[in-house]
This record gives structure tokens, C-alpha cells and sequence, in this order.
């Protein structure tokens, strides 16, 4: 009768023991990593899986911010020859982002993961460093902080990409968790919702600098800076003042510019064979002509704000159980 | 292309197609007059015709036979003159700068020269015109002189070269900017943006530089003008009341006259006075539009000494445009100097077999010294300077009594310089030595005679006696002839002379436009 002698509250907090150690067994479980992507959903509420999709999503958009960095970083530390160690380290860590998006993207259960987790912190902290780095390039050059640095030296927003994709990431994982889990204070949509905004404002600043540098010589160069900024203001105003006009605009703006990072690459593509030689001449002009993997950060960031709109929504119709 | 018959008269025949004569038969063909440029030189196709050949490429050059002679006798061919459709702007290196405004009043505001008869007001909006045509790519902020739109293209990236001349400006507390240049940092239309292979100045197989002959040129034929190549123009033809009537030219071995209401002579500061001088007749002994006998007269070059020394960095000077920065400093500081003028300085871009010629002709290397020497190649960095120099009758273009392959008389040039041309270059010397020295390179040494681009010969004023041509470069003498090129410059500037050429050419084509209008040209 041992157990009878148990109190109620012993009981409880045994089972909740049970329960954690049984929910770290599931989640740190090695061969669970590697089944996951087999295993059908865990959890069958509704509200996991709608968790889940959302994660996912964010997930994606980190994906392809970090492809872009991995590539654009691949190609522009190539063209700086590797001058300096440290070059490696944004190739490295956002190849590891990208695939901790990539195993995001496959996990279907509504859990966070801390390998996701861990890496995606990496990738936020290298990308503020690689901010260092870059700031440091431009203002160690004669003119300091000049147009002419701003347009050669190394590119300021390129290790914010990075920055964007680890702060995403972490909030793909945080609303796996929870739903009403808060950002920063605030609740997950609203902070992801506004950090989109910024983080495609600040996209669009850097195309707006190369592409004036670039003298705006193709009609087409305009788009990335018209379509972007106006999706990340809408996005910003639903986040503060939800409403149904608003969150529509705002989505339909999102998926245009989705769509405008793949169209991107197309546009770049063609400015590559502007130059003298054409694709002919790719091994030269892939490093001096418009950036080919640029363009795709603004389909991740899109991404990122359609899941802030959708976690937004859910957080208005069901205020925080 | 257009052809035009000789025996009807065309309303403009044009002498030269380079920046004085490539614009202003654009400009006129659109206005919608008929227009014929004859060039003595070859139509290039630069994507097919050209190669990153030095040697090679000496074919873009004015190397006819000339007499050189005065104090300082001139190296002509390859640094001051082209022979070829566009003119020496086919292998000139770009550098597009206006000048300063005061230069256009240098006697009245600062004491030295000769005053313009053009204001700089007017002359800002035709600058701006031709950096739009030409599709400019400079500095968005330009740090010296009045204020001027935005440069049409973004400046080019700075190669290691041009950081240098940056860092010893910074160290020496003096102003400096990438340098606004005629060819591509973005596509235009059919052209390629700039590939940064540096071969300008032996012609850019690219067409990324925006010389005379791919941008009004094109345009030109557009408008129905007629350009023909290969055509040395020997003299102008005049009737009895001393107007001309048109050109006399050897074209596939036979001489050839073309009729013309109007002529206008752009063949660059020794041609032009050449072709008047040949064209002296009993009606005009001392040659054509010679009353006041300054054809020829006035010529000036620019002051064109380097410093050079060896960085421990890699440099590689010749990637890229020559001249991707530069300083302004002493065209617009007239504090501390010792000389009337300025200068501009550059960084520098010489390529290889330019470089041996300079170091066995300037420094006597030979043999293993020269071998050694070439071997730094990669590490050696200069500054050098566009310096005015001061109009001197005494520096001049005249006839011989000796003939070249088109039996027409060579000219002799004569050149020295002045004590005030000797001090202004000694100054820019000291200074870029300081400023070479400021960025830790070693070996230094000067280059002390080089000079480049050629001006005057046939100057603009106010008057008949002082002057060749007025403000619309029509002459004094002969009101249905012209001359439009750098040689109606009564000064030249611490500034490359082809941007101001183009401008005046194209407010000349407006000035012939309103003088048609109101009916003040010659029609015969
Ligand atoms: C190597 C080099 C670099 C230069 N770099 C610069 C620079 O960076 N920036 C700048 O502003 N300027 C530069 N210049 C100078 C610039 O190119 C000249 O000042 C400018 O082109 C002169 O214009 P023009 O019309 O007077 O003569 P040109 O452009 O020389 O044109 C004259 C044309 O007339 C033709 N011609 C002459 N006589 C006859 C005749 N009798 N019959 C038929 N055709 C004839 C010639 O073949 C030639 O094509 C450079 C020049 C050289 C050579
Ligand atoms: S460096 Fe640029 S302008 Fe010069 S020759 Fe090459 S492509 Fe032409």
C-alpha cells in the first residue's frame, strides 16, 4: 500500500516527470532524427499540425536565405580570393543553416529541435559578425564611408541575410513549440511579422544601391525596389493593425514578391549575358555580372512574412490559450 | 550610310571625324543638314578590327612624317594623335572633365592667357549633353568646382592604383574621387559594360568606351550623314569672292573634290593648321582664314610628368581604365603657387611594352638593368599630370618645304617651354613625390618630359586680329568656313581637353542652327 500512501500532488508532478523525460526521449532520440521524414505526424491535433506548417514555412524561408548567402558568399569570397581565413566561415555556417532548414522543412512533427535550434543561432551570431567584418572593410578603404565603398567594398546587407535566416530559423523552431509563444516580448507572429518587414525594407535598400550603381540601365531593375518595399510596409501595417483588406493586400504582395526573387534570377541571368562574352564567357561574368543567387533572399524573406501573416491571424481569431 | 554625289554641293563638309568633327556632323546631320565627314584614317569595327596587341594596335596612331624642333621638341604619334574615323578619341583613355569655370576668363579673373569668348554657364549645359551621350560614369559627388548634374553611370571600382593615388591625397590632406571616364560601368543598349582589361589606350575591343566613334557617330549615320573613311583632304577649294567651295582629297589613289556650301576643318592642332597653311592661294598667300597670322600659332600641349615608384603591395596598374582616380587639388587651390595654371593628377595604367619604352628611353635601362626592372612590373605605381602650359606664339605649326606619301607639305612643330610651364611642373613633381612617398613607396623617380594632348593652333576670341575663329568657331575671314576641334582653344587647363571639345562642337551645331534660321549662313 505503499502507493496509496503517495499524495496527489506527488502523483502529479511524477507523471510530469515521466512525461518531460519522455518527451526529451522523442526528441533527442537519434534515430528519430533520421526517421523523421518517414514517420507520419506525430501529434494528430489539429493545432499541431498547423504549428507545424507554420515552422515549416519559416523553415523554407530560411532555406533559401541561406542558399542565397551560401551561394552569393561561395561566389563573391571566390572573387576576393579568400584574402582573408575568416571568408570560409559564412560558406560553412550557412551551408549548416541550410541544412538544418532543409531538415526543418522534411520534420513533420511539432517539436523544436536543438541541433535546428544551435545552428541556427550560429548562423544569426555569424552573420552580426560578418556585419563587423564588412563594416570594417569599408571603412579601413580611402573615402570610408563613401558611395563608391558602399558600392565596392563588401556589401553591408549580405551578412544580414544570414542574420535574417538564423533569426527566421529561430522562430520556425519557437512556433513549433508553441504557438502563443512569444518573440521578444511580443507575440511570435507580430515579431516575426515586423522583422520580415525589415529584413525585406533592407533587402530592397541593397538592391536599390546596386542597382544604382548598376544606373538603373534595364526598366527591370526598378521592380525589386518598388514591389518589395510596398509588400514589406503592408506586411508591417496588417501586423499592427490587423484587418481583412489589409492582410490581403499584404499576401498578395507577399507572393508577388516571392515569385520577383525566382523572376530575379532570371533578369540577372540575362544581365550575365550582357556582358562581353555572355554565358559563353560564364566563368568570368558569373563573378562580374549581376549576382545570380541574390535574388532569392527576397522569396525567403516573402515566405517568412506569409507565415508571420498566418501566425497573426491565428493569434487575433484565438488570443493566446 | 548615305552617300552623297561630289558634284552637289552638300551643306557641310567636314574635315576630321574625331571629338570636334564626329559630334558636329551628328549634330548638324540631325539638325537636317547634309553632311560628309572625310576621315584619313580606316572605319574600325572594334569587336573585329582590334586586338590587345600593342604593337598592333599602332595602327590607330597619326604617325605621318612630321619635324619636331624648339627646346623641348615633341613625341608625336601615339600619346596626342589619332588617324582613324572617331579621331584620337578611339584610343584617347576616357578621362572626362569639365574645365574650371574661371579658365573660360583666365586673363580677366586670373591674370594669365587669353579669355574665352564663351561664358561657363553655357558651357556647363553642353558638358552636361555630352557626359549624357557619352553615358559618363562618375563620382556622385564631384569635389570640386560648381555644382553639375549627376554623372549619367556610376564611377568605376578604384584598382590598386588609383588606392594609392587615394591614400597619398588623404595623407597629404588634399581632395580626390574617382575619375568620371567615357566607357561603360553598367550595359548600354548593344555595348558591354567596362571587362576592366585595361587596354584602352591601344583601342577598347569592347566598345565599352564611349570614344566619338560609337556614340555620335552611329547616331550621325542615323541622321543621314555621310562619313567617308580613308580620305585625306589636301586643300580647300575658294572661288574668286573668297568663299570656299570644297575639298580636294586623295581617296583609293585618285584626288577627288567634293562641292560644299560650307567647310569645316577638325583635324586636331596640327592638321587643321596644316590643311589651311596648304591651302594658301593667290587670293589668301598666308593660307585660309589666316588674316591675323595666328593659324598655327598658340600651340600648347599639356604637361604629362609621372612619378613613379615601387609598392610592396601587388599592384597591377594596368588592370582596369589607366586613370579610375584622381585629384583636382591645384586646378581649383591657387594658394602657395608658384605659377600661373593647374593641374590635374592621375594614377596611372602603363602597359607592358609602353613601360620598357619608358624605362629604357627615360632612364637609360638596357640589358639585364631593363629585364630586372620589368620584373617589378606588377609592383610599380605612378601619379601623373595633365598640367596647363601657356600659350606661347613661338610654339607653332608650319609648313616645310618637304612632302609625305599624299605629296601635300609636312609640318614642322615647334615647341618649348616656358618658365612658367617649367615651374608648375616642378611643383607637381614635389608634390607627387610627397604624395607617393606618404603611401610607403620606394625607388621613386620622376619622368620629367612626357606631354600629351595637343590644343590652340587656330583660337577662338573676341576679334579678327587677335583670333582665328569667333565663339561659333566660324572664321574671321571666310563666313562659310569653320574650324572645330581642340585647336580653336585659347587656353587649354589642367583638365583633358575632350569633353570641352565635344561641348563646343555641339553648341557650335546650335549656333549654326539659329544662324540658319535667320538666314545667316552662305548659300551658294
Ligand atoms: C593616347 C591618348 C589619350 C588621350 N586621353 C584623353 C583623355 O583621357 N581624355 C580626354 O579628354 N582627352 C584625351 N585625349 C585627347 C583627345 O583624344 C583629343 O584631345 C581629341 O580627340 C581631339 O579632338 P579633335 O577633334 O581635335 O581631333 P581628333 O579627335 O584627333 O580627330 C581628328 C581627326 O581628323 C583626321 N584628319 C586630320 N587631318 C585630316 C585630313 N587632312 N583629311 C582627313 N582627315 C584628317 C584624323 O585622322 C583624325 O581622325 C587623348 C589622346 C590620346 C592620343
Ligand atoms: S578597360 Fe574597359 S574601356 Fe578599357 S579597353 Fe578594357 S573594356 Fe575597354
Amino acid at each position: 500500500m505503499r502507493a496509496a500512501r503517495i499524495t496527489r500532488r506527488q502523483q502529479d508532478s511524477l507523471t510530469s516527470l515521466h512525461e518531460a523525460a519522455s518527451n526529451l526521449r522523442q526528441k533527442y532520440a537519434v534515430p528519430d532524427v533520421l526517421r523523421t521524414h518517414v514517420r507520419p505526424v506525430t501529434t494528430s491535433s489539429r493545432e499541431a499540425q498547423w504549428r507545424n506548417a507554420a515552422g515549416r514555412q519559416l523553415n523554407l524561408g530560411a532555406a533559401l536565405l541561406s542558399l542565397s548567402v551560401l551561394a552569393d558568399s561561395g561566389i563573391e569570397h571566390y572573387r576576393g580570393s579568400f584574402q582573408n581565413r575568416a571568408m570560409y566561415v559564412p560558406l560553412g555556417v550557412s551551408a549548416l543553416a541550410l541544412a538544418a532548414s532543409l531538415f526543418g522543412v522534411l520534420d513533420t512533427r511539432a517539436r523544436s529541435h536543438v541541433l535546428r535550434d544551435g545552428l541556427y543561432g550560429v548562423a544569426a551570431m555569424t552573420g552580426v559578425i560578418g556585419l563587423g567584418f564588412h563594416g570594417y572593410n569599408i571603412l579601413k578603404r580611402p573615402g570610408r564611408f563613401s558611395w563608391l565603398n558602399l558600392f565596392y567594398a563588401a556589401p553591408l546587407g549580405a551578412p544580414v541575410a544570414l542574420l535574417l535566416a538564423g533569426a527566421l530559423g529561430r522562430g520556425a523552431e519557437k512556433v513549433r513549440e508553441d504557438r502563443s509563444s512569444r518573440i521578444l516580448g511580443h507575440p511570435a507572429g507580430q515579431t516575426l511579422g515586423l522583422l520580415t518587414s525589415a529584413g525585406l525594407a533592407g533587402t530592397a535598400a541593397e538592391a536599390g544601391l546596386l542597382h544604382f550603381r548598376g544606373a538603373f540601365q534595364n526598366p527591370g531593375m526598378f521592380l525589386p525596389v518598388t514591389l518589395p518595399p510596398v509588400a514589406a510596409g503592408l506586411l508591417a501595417a496588417s501586423v499592427i493593425n490587423p484587418g481583412n483588406a489589409l492582410r490581403r493586400a499584404a499576401k498578395a504582395c507577399l507572393n508577388l514578391t516571392a515569385l520577383l526573387g525566382f523572376a530575379g534570377v532570371a533578369f540577372h541571368a540575362y544581365g550575365v549575358s550582357r556582358s562581353m562574352g555572355g554565358w559563353r564567357n560564364w566563368s568570368q561574368n558569373l563573378l562580374g555580372g549581376p549576382p545570380l543567387p541574390a535574388p532569392p533572399s527576397f522569396t525567403g524573406l516573402a515566405l517568412g512574412g506569409l507565415a508571420a501573416l498566418s501566425l497573426v491571424d491565428k493569434e487575433q481569431r484565438s488570443p493566446s490559450t | 550610310m548615305r552617300e552623297y554625289r561630289e558634284d552637289q554641293p552638300v551643306d557641310f563638309a567636314i574635315v576630321g571625324t574625331g571629338a570636334g568633327g564626329g559630334t558636329l556632323a551628328c549634330k548638324l546631320a540631325e539638325y537636317g543638314f547634309s553632311v560628309v565627314a572625310f576621315d584619313a584614317g580606316p572605319y574600325w569595327r572594334p569587336l573585329e578590327d582590334f586586338a590587345s596587341d600593342e604593337m598592333h594596335q599602332s595602327k590607330l596612331y597619326w604617325t605621318d612624317e612630321r619635324i619636331v624642333d624648339g627646346e623641348n621638341p615633341l613625341q608625336l604619334g601615339s600619346n596626342n594623335s589619332g588617324k582613324s574615323v572617331g579621331g584620337s578619341t578611339v584610343h584617347f583613355a576616357m578621362v572626362s572633365l569639365r574645365f574650371r569655370p574661371e579658365w573660360f576668363k583666365s586673363l580677366s579673373i586670373l591674370g594669365y592667357g587669353a579669355d574665352w569668348p564663351i561664358d561657363w554657364r553655357e558651357m556647363w549645359d553642353y558638358y552636361a549633353e555630352v557626359e549624357q551621350t557619352l553615358k559618363v560614369s562618375g563620382p556622385i559627388n564631384y569635389p570640386w568646382g560648381p555644382k553639375r548634374p549627376r554623372y549619367p553611370y556610376r564611377a568605376h571600382e578604384l584598382n590598386a592604383a588609383a588606392l594609392v593615388l587615394a591614400e597619398g591625397a588623404e595623407a597629404l590632406g588634399i581632395g580626390w574621387t574617382a575619375t568620371p571616364l567615357a566607357t561603360l560601368s553598367a550595359p548600354r543598349g548593344l555595348a558591354h559594360p567596362c571587362v576592366y582589361r585595361g587596354m584602352c589606350v591601344i583601342g577598347c575591343s569592347t566598345n565599352a568606351k564611349q570614344s566619338v566613334l560609337v556614340t555620335w557617330l552611329p547616331r550621325a549615320l542615323e541622321a543621314g550623314a555621310e562619313i567617308r573613311d580613308l580620305a585625306m583632304v589636301g586643300s580647300i577649294e575658294h572661288d574668286s569672292r573668297g568663299l570656299v567651295t570644297g575639298v580636294h582629297y586623295l581617296r583609293e589613289g585618285r584626288w577627288r573634290f567634293q562641292k560644299a556650301r560650307n567647310v569645316v576643318v577638325a583635324g586636331y592642332s596640327i592638321e587643321t593648321p596644316r590643311l589651311l597653311l596648304n591651302s594658301a592661294s593667290g587670293k589668301f598667300p598666308q593660307g585660309l582664314a589666316n588674316s591675323s597670322g595666328l593659324v598655327g600659332k598658340n600651340l600648347m600641349v599639356q604637361a604629362n610628368q609621372a612619378v613613379w615608384g615601387i609598392s610592396d603591395r601587388e599592384i597591377r596598374s594596368y588592370k582596369g581604365p589607366p586613370s579610375l582616380a584622381i585629384t583636382e587639388h591645384w586646378n581649383y587651390s591657387d594658394e602657395g603657387k608658384d605659377f600661373h595654371g593647374g593641374y590635374s593628377y592621375m594614377s596611372q595604367g602603363p602597359l607592358p611594352m609602353l613601360w620598357g619604352a619608358t624605362q629604357s628611353s627615360k632612364r637609360g635601362l638596357w640589358g639585364q638593368a631593363l629585364l630586372d626592372e620589368m620584373e617589378k612590373y606588377n609592383h610599380q605605381v605612378g601619379l601623373k599630370i595633365v598640367g596647363e602650359t601657356l600659350p606661347q606664339e613661338r610654339n607653332c605649326v608650319t609648313l616645310t618645304d618637304e612632302r609625305d606619301q599624299y605629296g601635300l607639305r609636312i609640318p614642322r612643330v615647334t615647341h618649348s617651354y616656358s618658365d612658367n610651364d617649367k615651374r608648375l611642373i616642378a611643383h607637381s613633381l614635389r608634390f607627387m613625390r610627397q604624395a607617393l612617398q606618404a603611401t610607403g613607396a620606394r625607388d621613386i623617380w620622376d619622368e620629367t618630359d612626357d606631354t600629351c594632348h595637343l590644343n590652340g593652333t587656330a583660337r577662338m576670341g573676341f576679334d579678327r586680329k587677335s583670333s582665328v575663329v569667333n565663339a561659333d568657331c566660324r572664321s574671321w575671314d571666310i563666313p562659310n568656313l569653320w574650324i572645330c576641334d581642340g585647336s580653336v582653344f585659347p587656353t587649354v587647363g589642367g583638365v583633358n581637353p575632350s569633353l570641352t571639345i565635344q561641348a563646343i562642337a555641339c553648341r557650335t551645331a546650335d549656333r549654326i542652327r539659329a544662324m540658319a534660321r535667320r538666314g545667316e549662313l552662305i548659300t551658294t
